[in-house]
């Protein structure tokens, strides 16, 4: 087993680790399956009787143990059956840094081959096409066709002051084409100087980064760097938090990096966003990558609030303890059952608070959610922050 | 043979034990990969990242030291998710470190500097650590400390065997090192209740002499003084109390590399990390939106 792919930091978080059981109260996907192996604590617990059965006291006198491939398994099963949402993270009483460390155990158990096949299809499809479907990548402006008066240069001009970077998801998954559709009607009623990479666009790698295929994202970060050089930007904006945040973390670059709940905010005070009246009562979902992955939680908030007559409804976990739709860390790929219970045990939270409208920052969210809300008929509406902006501008 | 003697043949090698279990447990860490170290050697690993921290201190050593009490040794995340957790788990962890430093200057003013007082006369103030002022203190503080970290232990097997909140799993291991606590402080106590109890123990200086003199109120040692009248009738091995004691506390030192006790020093280590790197992330994330 390659220790290598964790750093001396993580490898002393799976020995700081008391086994307390805190990050159980949180942990998404352990109250759906309410399998020990499953939850943080059991998924640390396995890895360090790994590393002592290969590196301890007994391993140094009798030499290592052989893993036995039912182990690696067993264990592939569970490190992959996380949402990523870092829940357990805030928890922990000795702050171990969870989400970093089970995106480096999916990189040791990639290292030994023991992956899900569906993150196979899906490194394939992004280091060959560069988006997570493996669809022609001149694809990535199809939402451009249902949108009225576009402009000759399809919003990708040569130079301009700000990128928009779109993402995988809503760029080829018809039911978010509205994420982005919207925020560039925003960007344009709003007068920004801004461009889209269209077809220059790769994937962000953050899907390989959470598979654990990080070696794989290198390219595609490189190159969009070079491509948002290129056309000479001062800033990056985003919809997509996965890509926001992925920037954030793993892009070197001192552009100045914005969601678009953080550039809203800026336009609305420049007064170049205004808003009708209008009488509504919503709820708000902190997209996990978006909240405890970056810190935004203010924003978005501070964009309904700027909403005459739209009233904000907190869910019971909200802000840093907002449960993870289920949308995140390549679950629905892996376990698409899974990601729909925990899906339903979100829209039971909206719907707890009185309102049927939720309104989220992610289309990934908006996506998994409304995907199993019209599969049980439950009539709740999900809308895109973006969506929602647009729907109250004046 | 005499008593230090004994001591330190069995104190030496479990010192080397420890830190050879604690070597083992580095070398485990030092396979991580450093980012910006990728290819160094283990001892350049651990260069780099002793230097990366002392850096980090030196550039702020008070927000340390506020971190350092705040949240390793009187653990405020704790606080915030459970008084009663919080309270066993402080009254452990400052019960250890304050009997540890207290035993430090108890058993080095008056096993070495009054010794050494009588060629080094700068040493003389050693005697009233030994025989004089401030021994009562040494020897209550002593005994409070240790009574706190009984306190805790009791509490934590409280919660664990009795309360069994939900989410604890209890292990042999977690089983172990509360019956290790309870064992050393039971039997700590019961060891000075019996030289209370006995002042012929003293006399014959069983235990290690100078660290219990003759002329020491035993009061201070309340609890020990409590239960001596009980043990005033009962005859036992002193000697053999003694190696009850001493040995089972050597070999729970040689047993912490290899048990959960490691997270003293590695949930230490964690929430450094975290609070630094929270402040730090904080500052970047700031620095890269408005930049």
């Amino acid at each position: 087993m390659n220790l290598g792919r964790l750093s001396p930091k993580q490898l002393l978080e799976i020995d700081a680790c008391t086994r307390c059981g805190d990050c159980l109260k949180l942990c998404p996907v352990y109250s759906q399956r309410g399998e020990e192996a499953i939850n943080p604590r059991g998924k640390i617990r396995a890895m360090k009787k790994f590393i002592r059965s290969q590196h301890g006291l007994w391993a140094k006198i009798f030499g290592p143990k052989r893993l036995s491939e039912e182990q690696l398994k067993k264990f592939s099963d569970m490190v992959y059956r996380c949402t990523l949402c870092g829940e357990c993270g805030l928890g922990c009483p000795v702050s171990i840094d969870s989400r970093n460390l089970w995106l480096a155990l999916r990189e040791v158990l990639v290292d030994q081959g023991y992956f899900p096949q569906q993150a196979g299809t899906l490194m394939t499809n992004v280091l060959r096409e560069h988006n997570i479907l493996g669809q022609e990548n001149t694809w990535r402006t199809e939402w451009l066709e249902s949108m009225r008066d576009v402009p000759e240069h399809r919003y990708q001009k040569e130079r301009a002051e700000v990128v928009f970077f779109v993402g995988c998801v809503s760029a080829y998954f018809p039911m978010v084409y509205k994420v982005t559709q919207s925020f560039v009607e925003i960007l344009n009623r709003a007068n920004v100087d801004f461009t889209l990479l269209g077809a220059e666009e790769w994937c962000c790698g953050f899907p390989l980064i959470g598979a654990g295929m990080r070696t794989g994202a290198q390219e595609l970060i490189q190159h969009n760097l070079e491509k948002v050089r290129e056309k000479g930007a001062q800033r990056v904006v985003f919809a997509c938090p996965s890509c926001y945040h992925t920037w954030h973390e793993e892009y070197n670059t001192e552009l100045p990096l914005h969601h678009a709940t953080q550039f809203i905010p800026e336009l609305i005070r420049e007064g170049k966003i205004q808003f009708r009246e209008e009488k509504v009562r919503v709820t708000y979902h902190d997209p996990c990558d978006l909240g405890r992955g970056s810190g935004l939680y203010e924003p978005p908030r501070e964009i309904l609030r700027a909403m005459p007559g739209v009233e904000l409804v907190e869910m019971a976990d909200h802000a840093e303890h907002c449960k993870c739709c289920g949308g995140g860390g390549n679950l629905e790929m892996v376990d698409s059952e899974l990601s729909a219970a925990l899906a339903r045990e979100k829209i039971k939270q909206i719907q707890a608070t009185g309102t049927s409208t939720v309104v989220t920052a992610c289309q990934q969210c908006v996506r998994t959610i409304m995907t199993t809300a019209r599969r049980e008929k439950i009539p709740i509406k999900a809308f895109s922050i973006t969506e929602f902006v647009l729907k109250q501008m004046k | 043979m005499e008593k230090h003697v004994i001591f330190y043949m069995m104190f030496i090698p479990s010192v080397i034990l420890f830190l050879g279990g604690m070597v083992l447990r580095l070398s485990i860490y030092l396979q991580g990969t450093v980012k910006g170290a990728e290819d160094a050697t283990a001892g350049r690993k651990m260069l780099v990242l002793l230097g990366r921290a002392w850096g980090a201190f030196r550039a702020r050593p008070v927000w340390y030291a506020k971190v350092l009490v705040q949240d390793v040794i009187f653990h405020r995340k704790l606080l915030r998710q459970s008084f009663y957790r919080w309270l066993a788990h402080t009254l452990l962890v400052f019960g250890f470190v304050a009997t540890f430093a207290v035993d430090m200057v108890k058993g080095f003013t008056t096993g070495y500097l009054a010794e050494w007082s009588r060629s080094i006369p700068a040493f003389s103030f050693a005697h009233a650590f030994e025989t004089g002022g401030v021994r009562p203190y040494l020897d209550f503080f002593l005994e409070f400390f240790s009574f706190l970290i009984l306190v805790g232990c009791v509490l934590a097997m409280t919660r664990r065997f009795i309360l069994r909140p939900s989410q604890l799993r209890t292990e042999e291991e977690d089983v172990v090192t509360l019956l290790f606590i309870l064992f050393l402080e039971v039997s700590g106590f019961f060891i000075e209740a019996y030289r209370i109890a006995h002042p012929e123990v003293t006399a014959a200086r069983v235990y290690m002499a100078n660290f219990t003199p003759e002329s020491a109120n035993n009061a201070c040692s309340f609890v020990g003084y409590v239960l001596s009248p009980f043990l005033r009738n009962i005859t036992l091995n002193a000697n053999l109390l003694w190696y009850l004691h001493v040995v089972p506390s050597l070999v729970w030192f040689v047993y912490i590399p290899h048990s959960k006790l490691l997270h003293i020093f590695t949930s230490s280590v964690t929430v450094f990390i975290d609070r630094s790197g929270g402040a730090a992330r904080e500052g970047a994330g700031a620095a890269k939106t408005s930049a």
